[in-house]
């Protein structure tokens, strides 16, 4: 039997649930042509490619490639793959090993305000990535509370939390927070034309 | 086709099914029903009047339904033998066809179906294959959009006999195309759909695409694959020729066609592997290069021959790679793709050595069978002493034992293809296999536990599967631990519980029961009678305390070679978790249970007379070796 490193990516990513499947790829290439995120977000996103850095343990690029940190786990490729490889899984696992490295997302995730945040746990029951969870933490002029916290590995940035939220504590932060948005609808209502 | 029919020594029975096959090899009765054609096969010449006077048109399966046919008609012109055939589900009773025919009167509306029974000395199976319907595949629109077709129906559309008498033309306007789309591997290489690789699309993709080249030189033609797979002699050079000739590979499974509703325009958007890039093309026309799977009455041919089948559907031969041609059951030999999907020169091998098998059988007087056979000792039988039994009969998956209450159950020798399933299953020990008795197999397992068995691992396997992932394990260098001692069966419906029972009280420290994975059954069914048999002795161990472990059950087959050398690892690891104090204890604990199920063992015939010699010989070697 063959050596294999456990130290790999490759190896790292089949011992994490989700990952199992990697190296059954045998990169036909639908998953990519499938993509709504490469054809009308990022024309450089490519699960295929991904999965091949993956396997071949080109980690700095696999941790560093567009294609880690965008996917919506949408799943349009689950169903179109002839190898029935669950790709979103694949991609979320290898995130979230990039992420146990310290690597930080390019694009935005949701911020918890921690001054104001009540734990109630509204967010973390309406979060579909399961990516919030109600941590024990110190927080400044309010002492050792619970607070939601967000694992940036797992966020995909679809606001679900921030819309939940009673007291605004948990937010996007950049072209999505609340003024944005009450700007934009206001724009919209004002038109005159659809 | 032609030249078969003009051997006199051979007779050409088209539109007959055949409809049971019984007896063995040299000897089968076969039941054949020739359909009734309506037309006397004596009397017609193949004119073609009564299709010409035939009012009623149906569309035609030949030409994949882009043409239509008569009710009156030969599937196709170059038919053999060329008898036309009345199809009582489309005629209209008009008759017109009976007077077309005139003095001949081949017409004969009042034939029947005749069924006939017929001494056959060998079978030739060869009921070819069939195509994947892509039309549950949303993604290519096939059904949907009218410029993608399939491979056959390109085929009729390429055909100088077809419909359009070999134009290549696209459905929506009758346009010849400018641009064609290949698409490899629709339903193939597919864990929704068929698994497996369909061996010969990719040659008939380029062959076809040649083809057309040929025809139409200004044609642009591009073949989307996955990979490309030429492995024969001369096939590499055929694709050079299709590049040189500037036919277009594109690498990359497309992921959906899209049509321009209006002028039937079609776009494949697929990932171009080599660009890493998404691509969308446009192509006026799309083949879909569909998967071969079995017939779609493969199921029933299975049954009405008794011959089992691979995990695709197809039937399975005797050894993948030895006897490739063979059928499990003697006497039955297959050819070409109803085996499993093959080219040309692959079929034409398979059906010449097919036919030299069959010729062996023809011409000899007797036939020499392994000598595994079952004999049935009539005086232990209970059938004979008047109880209703049949187990065996049942047991058996060739149906080679004769069962009648109030007679001793009989084996038809010729029909024994010596799994054991019988022996195994017999609650009396009325039967035994020859060259595997219980005697015989008792000695082993007596031996192999003679030293220190609380520490051996005794892994019973069976010839086909498991016996070769034990060699496998070996030839490849897989370590696995010393203490595994290996004991071949033919199946492991022949592990007798007996066996288990015996390795057990003489304190066996573990017992693999293992065998071919179902489907991979050299006995049909043989390993079904093994698997109910192994889950009914785990739960009994499982209810008397027995550690768990200690007793196993995996499926091995003969290419699993790491999984047999972890299995026998992890039997191991779990018997060294067992303190062998604990171990001693509950082996002495178990003994009684195991001495109540073998009170009868010693009264078989000729176990009691075995296992003294063989405790004779174990002993003297042992006092042997400890006084060396």
């Amino acid at each position: 039997m063959s050596q294999t490193n456990p130290e790999s990516l490759a190896e790292r990513v089949k011992a994490i649930p989700g990952g199992e499947m990697l190296m059954m790829c045998f990169s036909c290439g639908t998953c990519t042509s499938k993509c709504m995120i490469q054809e009308k977000l990022e024309p450089n996103y490519n699960p295929r490619r991904l999965i091949r850095e993956a396997v071949f343990n080109y980690k700095e690029e696999a941790f560093a490639d567009e294609t880690t940190w965008l996917c919506s786990a949408c799943d349009l490729c689950y169903p179109a793959c002839p190898q029935k490889i669950h790709i979103s899984g694949v991609i979320t696992v290898i995130k979230q090993l990039a992420v146990a490295e310290g690597k930080q997302t390019p694009y935005q995730t949701a911020k918890v305000d921690e001054a104001t945040c009540v734990a109630c746990g509204l967010c973390v029951s309406v979060c579909p990535y399961e990516a919030i969870s109600l941590v024990e933490k110190k927080v400044a002029f309010r002492g050792l509370i619970p607070v939601a916290s967000v694992d940036p590995g797992k966020c995909m940035a679809c606001g679900m939390c921030s819309a939940a939220c009673r007291s605004t504590s948990i937010r996007l932060t950049e072209d999505f927070n609340d003024q944005q948005l009450i700007e934009d609808l206001w724009t919209w209502l004002e038109r005159k034309t659809i | 086709m032609v030249d078969a029919a003009r051997q006199p020594l051979i007779e050409i029975k088209a539109f007959t099914d055949v409809e049971k096959v019984e007896g063995f090899v040299g000897n089968f009765k076969v039941t054949l029903r020739e359909k009734a054609k309506y037309v006397r096969a004596d009397r017609c010449n193949g004119c073609n009047a009564c299709s010409l006077a035939c009012p009623v048109e149906v569309p035609n399966y030949f030409e994949m339904n882009l043409s239509s046919r008569k009710a009156a008609y030969v599937p196709m012109s170059q038919s053999v033998p060329l008898i036309y055939t009345i199809d009582m589900d489309a005629c209209i009773h008009c008759y017109k066809c009976v007077e077309a025919c005139g003095s001949l009167q081949a017409i004969d509306f009042g034939m029947q179906d005749k069924v006939t029974e017929e001494d056959i000395g060998a079978i030739v199976v060869a009921t070819g294959f069939s195509h994947f319907d892509p039309t549950p595949m949303m993604e290519y629109g096939y059904g949907h959009f009218p410029n993608v077709i399939t491979a056959m129906e390109m085929e009729r559309l390429n055909n100088s006999a077809g419909p359009t008498r070999g134009s290549l033309i696209r459905p929506s306007d009758n346009v010849k195309p400018k641009r064609l789309a290949i698409i490899n591997c629709v339903g193939s290489r597919d864990k929704r759909y068929i698994q497996s690789c369909s061996n010969f699309c990719c040659m008939y993709a380029i062959k076809n695409a040649l083809l057309l080249k040929q025809a139409i030189p200004d044609i642009d033609i591009s073949i989307y694959y996955i990979d490309i797979r030429t492995p024969s002699k001369g096939y590499e050079e055929f694709y050079d020729r299709a590049r040189e000739a500037g036919i277009k590979f594109v690498q990359g499974r497309p992921a959906e066609i899209t049509e321009d509703p209006e002028t039937h325009q079609l776009f494949i958007k697929s990932e171009d592997i080599t660009l890493g890039r998404v691509v969308e093309h446009e192509y006026d026309m799309v083949m879909l290069n569909q998967a071969a799977i079995p017939q779609p009455d493969q199921n029933h041919m299975s049954s009405v021959l008794n011959v089992a089948q691979s995990p695709g559907g197809w039937f399975m031969e005797y050894h993948p790679k030895l006897r490739p041609m063979d059928s499990p059951t003697d006497g039955i030999f297959f050819a070409g793709a109803c085996q499993g999907p093959k080219d040309i020169p692959a079929s034409v091998a398979q059906g010449s050595a097919a036919a030299a098998r069959a010729s062996r059988i023809l011409h000899s007087d007797t036939w020499q069978i392994e000598p595994t056979v079952a004999v049935v000792w009539p005086d232990r039988c209970v059938s004979g002493k008047g109880q209703a039994c049949g187990i065996c009969d049942r047991a058996c998956p060739y149906g080679a034992i004769n069962y009648e209450k109030g007679s001793a159950a009989e084996v038809v020798t010729a029909k024994c293809h010596g799994c054991g399933a019988c022996v195994g299953e017999c609650p009396h020990d009325a039967v035994t296999q020859l060259h595997f008795t219980d005697a015989q197999v008792l000695s082993q397992i007596r031996t192999l536990l003679a030293v220190e068995p609380e520490k051996k691992i005794l892994a019973f396997r069976c010839q086909w599967c498991s016996y070769g992932g034990a060699d496998l394990a070996g030839t490849s260098h897989f370590e696995y631990s010393a203490n595994e001692r290996g004991l071949r069966v033919m199946c492991s419906a022949r592990m007798d519980a007996d066996l288990i029972f015996e390795a057990f009280r003489l304190g066996a420290g573990a017992i693999l029961y293992s065998g071919c994975h179902p489907q991979d059954c050299h006995y049909i069914t043989g390993q079904v009678a093994g698997a109910k048999r192994a889950s009914r002795l785990e739960k009994m161990f499982e209810r008397m305390g027995m550690s768990p472990g200690r007793f196993r059950t995996e499926w091995i087959s003969a290419a699993e070679g790491d999984k047999y050398a972890r299995v026998i690892n992890e039997m191991q690891a779990t018997l060294d978790e067992i303190p062998m104090e604990e171990l001693k204890s509950e082996i002495e604990r178990l003994k009684p249970e195991m001495e109540k199920k073998l009170s009868k063992l010693n009264q078989i015939p000729g176990v009691e007379e075995a296992l003294i010699q063989v405790d004779f010989i174990v002993n003297e070697m042992l006092g042997k070796a400890v006084s060396a």
